[in-house]
């Protein structure tokens, strides 16, 4: 009986029971599944999309800050001003010893090197003159450098620039400060240009921001021929990654209709602006294109007359510029989540649906303060 | 015998009970529905915080670019002449690019950053690309932005009080409905600047 019973309690499931327990695994296992499967693709594309957010955030915020010091000029001693007053300090290209062919007539719409003087003290004139080729460099002790020093703050490792009147100016590294010789020893760079007493040496910040990739459009990255980075070189041998995953930077720049009048050479001397005799032979008034500013297009900045010399050489149009446009892009590290169209600059191989994220391209203008102080 | 070998064959786990019945596993998959529902709401609101943190960046790179517009027209002396105050009054940064039909740096309608007034706004897509201006968005646009130039009180012919309003469409529809145009919502940009005419 009990063997019976048994038998009768396992019977299995009725036909009814099982189509109706199959109907409900279907219905759950689907709605398990269709959740499951976008979520696999959500957790795997929002951390990227958060991740190229603050790519995009830092990028930006990198050259907003560099850009609105650009010009920056001494505040100190009997040479003050903005550094528009005595050349150029936003350059269209790539400039230091790692680029030895760029000069006054290139033009990189992915580069841009900006130039200022920060909060220091070291900030005077040389006391005896500086030819083309040397190693040492002294320097008048004025009232605003620090007590107690023959070398106005100037530290070993520091970036220094000099500057005339001419147009000319030269950035280059201190390697050693010999307080009781009362000299600098530099990294025996030549100078562009020799330098007569009077000239003025400061602390400067000076670096190249630039976007290199394989894509159209942009250069190798030096060391890694597949990367997309925003860089930033430092003129010497320091060229570090700011950004990665970059796919497309540009720089568009705006400037004065009226043409520049500074710098101004000494009397018998000429440069872009001025002949020997004083006579005005720069550049002529532009059109206003942008409001009262004039777009200056890549040829009118690299066309002559050129200011300074050799790798420091500029155009003088590049004394007008006073609003820089900038063109981001940036792009999901990841190929499989990015997909083919406008959309992305690089195509990837994403399957589609939640695995898509678009690059991201922000453009904004800076107008550097200290190049429109008078404006 | 047969039933014997029967009885030795099956695992001893099973013999209190007889499986889960179709009650249980109703249920079980009804808890790991809403337990799923859960995870994937996790997911939702991730997105959607990622999408904010993107409509914030944008409204906050558009709403800076405009203010740039501003600070690059003139507002300074005639440093090779007279040395008179020198201003933009003719720039007009409400389109793209900008012409010489507009007011510059005049004062704006003390209301401009309120409600859509031409040379005082203009409407920017999804993409960030200037799609228009006037008084009313076009069918493309995404964001409005409207600004502001005031002079300031205490020095009214050489210091200028700029703000610059970026909104999405979205917010500014609900401000329409509301009736309240001074009303600042999550997602707008609002940045204020000063500029001052310097002789150097």
């Amino acid at each position: 009986m009990r063997a019976a019973h048994r038998l009768r309690s396992e019977s299995g499931y009725s036909l009814i029971e099982l189509l109706i327990s199959a109907a409900i695994m279907v219905v759950v296992t689907g709605a398990i599944f269709s959740l499951v499967n976008p979520s696999q693709g959500t957790a795997q594309a929002q951390p990227e999309v958060a991740d190229l957010q603050q790519r995009m955030r830092i990028g930006s915020e990198t050259l907003f800050k560099e850009l609105v010091m650009t010009g920056a000029g001494t505040y100190q001693g009997s040479v003050t001003g903005s550094l528009v007053n005595f050349f150029a300090p936003i350059l269209p290209r790539r400039v230091g010893r790692a680029f030895p062919n760029n000069t006054g007539a290139t033009f990189e719409p992915f580069a841009i090197t900006m130039m200022y003087i920060p909060n220091t003290y070291s900030q005077t004139t040389i006391s005896s003159p500086m030819p083309n080729v040397s190693a040492e460099l002294k320097v008048t002790d004025q009232t605003n450098c620090p007590q107690g020093q023959n070398l106005c703050g100037f530290q070993e490792g520091m970036s220094v620039i000099i500057f005339d009147t001419s147009g000319h100016f030269d950035v280059f590294e201190i390697t050693e400060v010999q307080d009781a010789a009362a000299h600098l020893q530099h990294r025996g760079q030549d100078l562009s240009h020799p330098y007569n007493a009077g000239a003025s040496v400061t602390q400067i910040i000076s670096y190249s921001y630039y976007w290199c990739s394989p894509l159209p459009g942009s250069t190798p990255c030096p060391g890694d021929a597949t990367a997309s980075q925003l860089r930033r070189y430092n003129g010497a041998f320091e060229d570090i990654p700011v950004v990665d995953h970059v796919v497309g930077l540009q720089f568009t720049y705006f400037g004065d209709p009226n043409p520049p009048v500074q710098p101004r050479p000494p009397a018998g001397q000429a440069n872009c602006l001025y002949d020997a005799a004083g006579n005005y032979v720069g550049p002529g008034a532009l059109p206003p294109t942008d409001g009262s500013l004039a777009e200056l297009p890549p040829a009118i900045l690299r066309d002559g007359p050129m200011c300074g010399a050799n790798l420091n050489e500029f155009d003088a149009d590049l004394l007008r510029i006073r609003k820089v446009r900038v063109s981001l892009r940036v792009q999901a590290a990841l190929d499989r989540l990015r997909g083919v169209g406008p959309l992305w600059r690089n195509p990837g191989t994403s399957a589609g649906g939640e695995r898509l994220v678009p690059d991201y391209n922000v453009t904004f203008d800076v107008t550097p303060r200290n190049l429109n102080l008078a404006r | 015998m047969a039933q014997a070998r029967f009885n030795c064959s099956r695992r001893p786990g099973l013999r209190g009970g007889h499986g889960f019945s179709l009650i249980e596993v109703v249920i079980s998959m009804g808890l790991l529905t809403v337990v799923s529902l859960g995870v994937a709401q996790l997911f939702a609101a991730s997105t959607r915080s990622n999408l904010i943190a993107r409509g914030q960046t944008s409204t906050t790179a558009l709403a800076e670019q405009k203010l740039e517009q501003l600070r690059s027209l003139t507002w300074g002396f005639d440093l090779d002449g007279t040395g008179l105050p020198v201003s933009d009054t003719t720039s007009n940064l409400a389109v793209h690019p900008p012409t010489q039909a507009g007011t510059g740096l005049n004062p704006s309608p003390t209301d401009s950053l309120d409600r859509n007034i031409p040379g005082f706004v203009d409407f920017i897509d999804a993409q960030g690309e200037w799609v228009g201006t006037g008084s009313t968005p076009p069918a493309t646009a995404a964001f409005v932005r409207r600004w502001s130039i005031q002079p300031l009180p205490s020095n009214p012919n050489n210091t200028l009080i700029l703000q610059v309003l970026v909104t999405p469409l979205s917010n500014e529809q609900a401000r329409i409905v509301s009736a309240q145009p001074r009303t600042r919502m999550a997602g707008d940009a609002l940045l204020v600047s000063v500029k001052t005419r310097k002789s150097s």
